[in-house]
């Protein structure tokens, strides 16, 4: 084995995605650097908390879209999920009903959806782009429907004051051990869905069929299964930021989540998650939601104008994909 | 002694109180404050961000412009977290919904940030808020409709209302106000729909109506009431559009003759006066949570030069 005879820094750098990750780290610093000459505040430890707050949604979709990414497919209806779940479980809540009942019963629509995904793409082999298009508008019709196209009451109205309270301070506006709770639950699905992906078979399949789907076919990988299951894993991810979105909110907007799965897919993109499939490291799509999320906050407290906002971000997006070409050319050329 | 004391004590109140009612306001400290408004697009806004810097330089405090890109609650609540992690004094906020925003609001007033109401309020009380009466004005413009419709000789046929979404709170009520003027007429007002206030999704909005064969169509924001503007445009037919809020398209479209008329806001006033308000809670004063109405005026062909 040549890679046991390298070293440990070269050797943490010859993982497949690493050197991405560690790029989008390294421009995550730099940026951040940038905005913080511009505004001293950036570095106190309230904006601190706050960017950790803020990006813990891009992280959680992120996270989604990238087990797509990583196998090759994309899911365009992770937006309308979030908006969906975000609907459900805050309609059901002013109804009366207890929050983690009404959460199950989010979860169970969304799930759902990823299951039509998963059916329509890898059973039905319909071009992921389109069934997800598809599923996009459906899951966003059934948020505009769940309750008679209406954003909901707030959410104390059903459950009242105190619950609602602590629905709000659970996912939102709590802190546990001096940190924003929202980002503790984004540390605990990135863990969860870390080690799924790089200890587990269902994992090693994902990458496979990702990388190349004949050959992951031959060996026994079940396409349907596998790509059924990542979309379950984003149906599930788009589920978690629509509570927190609606605890953010006290109520369910119909709006909730728009555009979000554009946003998960550059926060892939910018972690050196390939749009092709088969590479990247949820490491990477952490730090790309950081930059993702840094960029948003130190763009608006500098009263950056919105069109120059989407240029720098639009800019960030394609840089980051020309690198993770040249790096991929690089790499190519050392091997021969 | 004492009683010189108490003399000059009662004088500098007298003074002071009197101060307060010339509404002399003087920043001590280069304040910052965040604007904060539905989104940074609509003329509207653009115009009350003027009124705010010009009379942040007159003060010689500092107003950053912090708006979300586009309605969004997620997107606003975050420019609240922002203005607050950012070091602002206070913040100058115009409420997507009068729920939504509340919590991240009340976060924000826990953080010693004082916070004061433009254009539209949410449910949390703050130090003053400074809007049009909504209700009012909508039944403005409906009364102007239904007078326009009369004169036409027009006395029943349906509505259409292009409103941007439920949760606006501004826009509910301008289009209840709206309604409300029309209660005991022989019109019939058709189903709100929402264009989010966009101009071309209202457009769409608007031809529908005018395909249903309505006679008068209301916009409820700068967006919609273009977008309906278009559309008679389009159609050439007789259809009444009123709408609301001011830019250079809308006020083309009134010239051109394809709008009848459009309630005005006054953004400039309210952005003006909520600095005011701003620096005088920051300077200790107490406002009490005063609501001052900043009115509309209706301009039509006639009144517009």
């Amino acid at each position: 084995m040549q890679t046991k005879r390298l070293n440990p820094v070269r050797r943490f750098f010859a993982i497949r995605g690493m050197a991405s990750a560690m790029i989008a780290f390294a421009a995550l610093i730099v940026i951040y650097v940038v905005f913080g000459l511009s505004n001293a505040n950036v570095f106190s430890a309230a904006n601190i908390q706050n960017l950790l707050r803020s990006m813990s949604k891009y992280l959680i979709i992120g996270i989604g879209q990238s087990y797509l990414l990583i196998t090759g497919n994309i899911d365009l209806s992770i937006g309308s999920v979030v908006g969906m779940s975000a609907m459900i479980s805050a309609t059901l809540m002013t109804h009366g009903v207890n929050p983690l009942v009404a959460a199950m019963i989010a979860l169970a629509c969304c799930l759902v959806i990823g299951l039509i995904n998963g059916l329509l793409v890898g059973k039905a082999q319909l071009p992921p782009f389109i069934a997800t298009l598809g599923t996009m508008f459906v899951a966003r019709g059934v948020g505009y429907m769940i309750n008679g196209n209406r954003n909901t009451d707030a959410i104390a109205s059903g459950i009242g004051a105190q619950a609602g309270d602590s629905f709000q301070n659970f996912l939102y506006y709590g802190k546990t051990l001096g940190v924003y709770n929202t980002f503790l639950v984004a540390v605990a699905v990135f863990i969860v869905f870390f080690f799924l992906l790089s200890k587990t078979r269902t994992g090693r399949h994902i990458y496979a069929i990702g990388s190349n789907v004949d050959a992951a076919k031959l060996s026994g990988v079940s396409v349907f299964v596998t790509t059924t299951k990542a979309y379950m894993v984003s149906a599930f991810c788009a589920f978690v930021v629509g509570l927190i979105l609606c605890a953010q909110a006290s109520m369910g907007n119909m709006e909730a989540g728009n555009m979000y799965e554009m946003y998960a897919v550059a926060a892939g993109v910018i972690g050196g998650i390939s749009p092709l499939g088969g590479t990247g490291l949820l490491l990477g799509t952490f730090a790309g939601a950081a930059v993702w999320q840094t960029l948003e906050n130190g763009l608006n407290m500098i009263g950056a104008q919105v069109g120059l906002q989407r240029i720098v971000i639009g800019v960030i997006v394609v840089f980051s994909v020309l690198l993770d070409v040249i790096v991929r050319r690089g790499t190519r050329k050392r091997s021969k | 002694m004492k009683k010189l004391l108490a003399i000059l004590c009662v004088l500098c109140l007298c003074l002071s109180a009197f101060a307060a009612s010339a509404e002399t306001v003087k920043a001590t400290k280069a304040w910052k404050i965040a604007l904060i408004t539905m989104d940074s697009i609509d003329q509207h806004w653009v115009k009350l961000n003027e009124g705010a810097q010009a009379k942040a330089t007159e003060l010689g405090v500092e107003v950053t412009f912090m708006s979300p890109n586009t309605k969004d609650d997620a997107q606003q609540i975050e420019c609240v977290n922002n203005a607050v992690a950012g070091g602002y004094n206070a913040i100058m906020v115009a409420a997507n919904g009068p729920d939504a925003i509340s919590s991240a609001l009340k976060e924000a007033q826990a953080a010693g940030v004082k916070v004061v109401y433009v254009d539209s309020p949410a449910n949390l009380p703050a130090e003053a808020t400074f809007s049009t009466d909504n209700q009012a004005a909508g039944k403005t413009a409906g009364e102007t409709m239904l007078a326009a419709l009369t004169a036409a000789g027009v006395t029943e046929g349906s509505i259409g209302i292009v409103n941007v979404n439920a949760a606006t709170d501004s826009t509910v009520k301008r289009e209840a106000g709206f309604r409300s003027a029309f209660d005991g007429s022989k019109f019939t007002i058709l189903e709100t729909q929402y264009g989010e206030g966009d101009a071309a999704k209202s457009q769409t909005i608007a031809e529908n109506y005018i395909t249903q064969g309505v006679v008068g169509i209301f916009g409820a924001n700068e967006g919609s009431t273009t977008g309906t503007g278009n559309a008679i445009k389009a159609s050439g037919k007789a259809v009444i559009g009123v709408g609301f809020d001011k830019s250079d398209a809308i006020l083309g479209l009134i010239k051109d003759g394809y709008l009848l008329a459009t309630m005005a806001q006054n953004p400039d006033v309210m952005g003006a006066k909520g600095v005011e308000a701003c620096v005088q809670a920051l300077e200790g004063q107490t406002l009490g949570g005063a609501v001052t109405d900043t009115g509309v005026s209706v301009l039509t062909k006639d009144t517009i030069k």
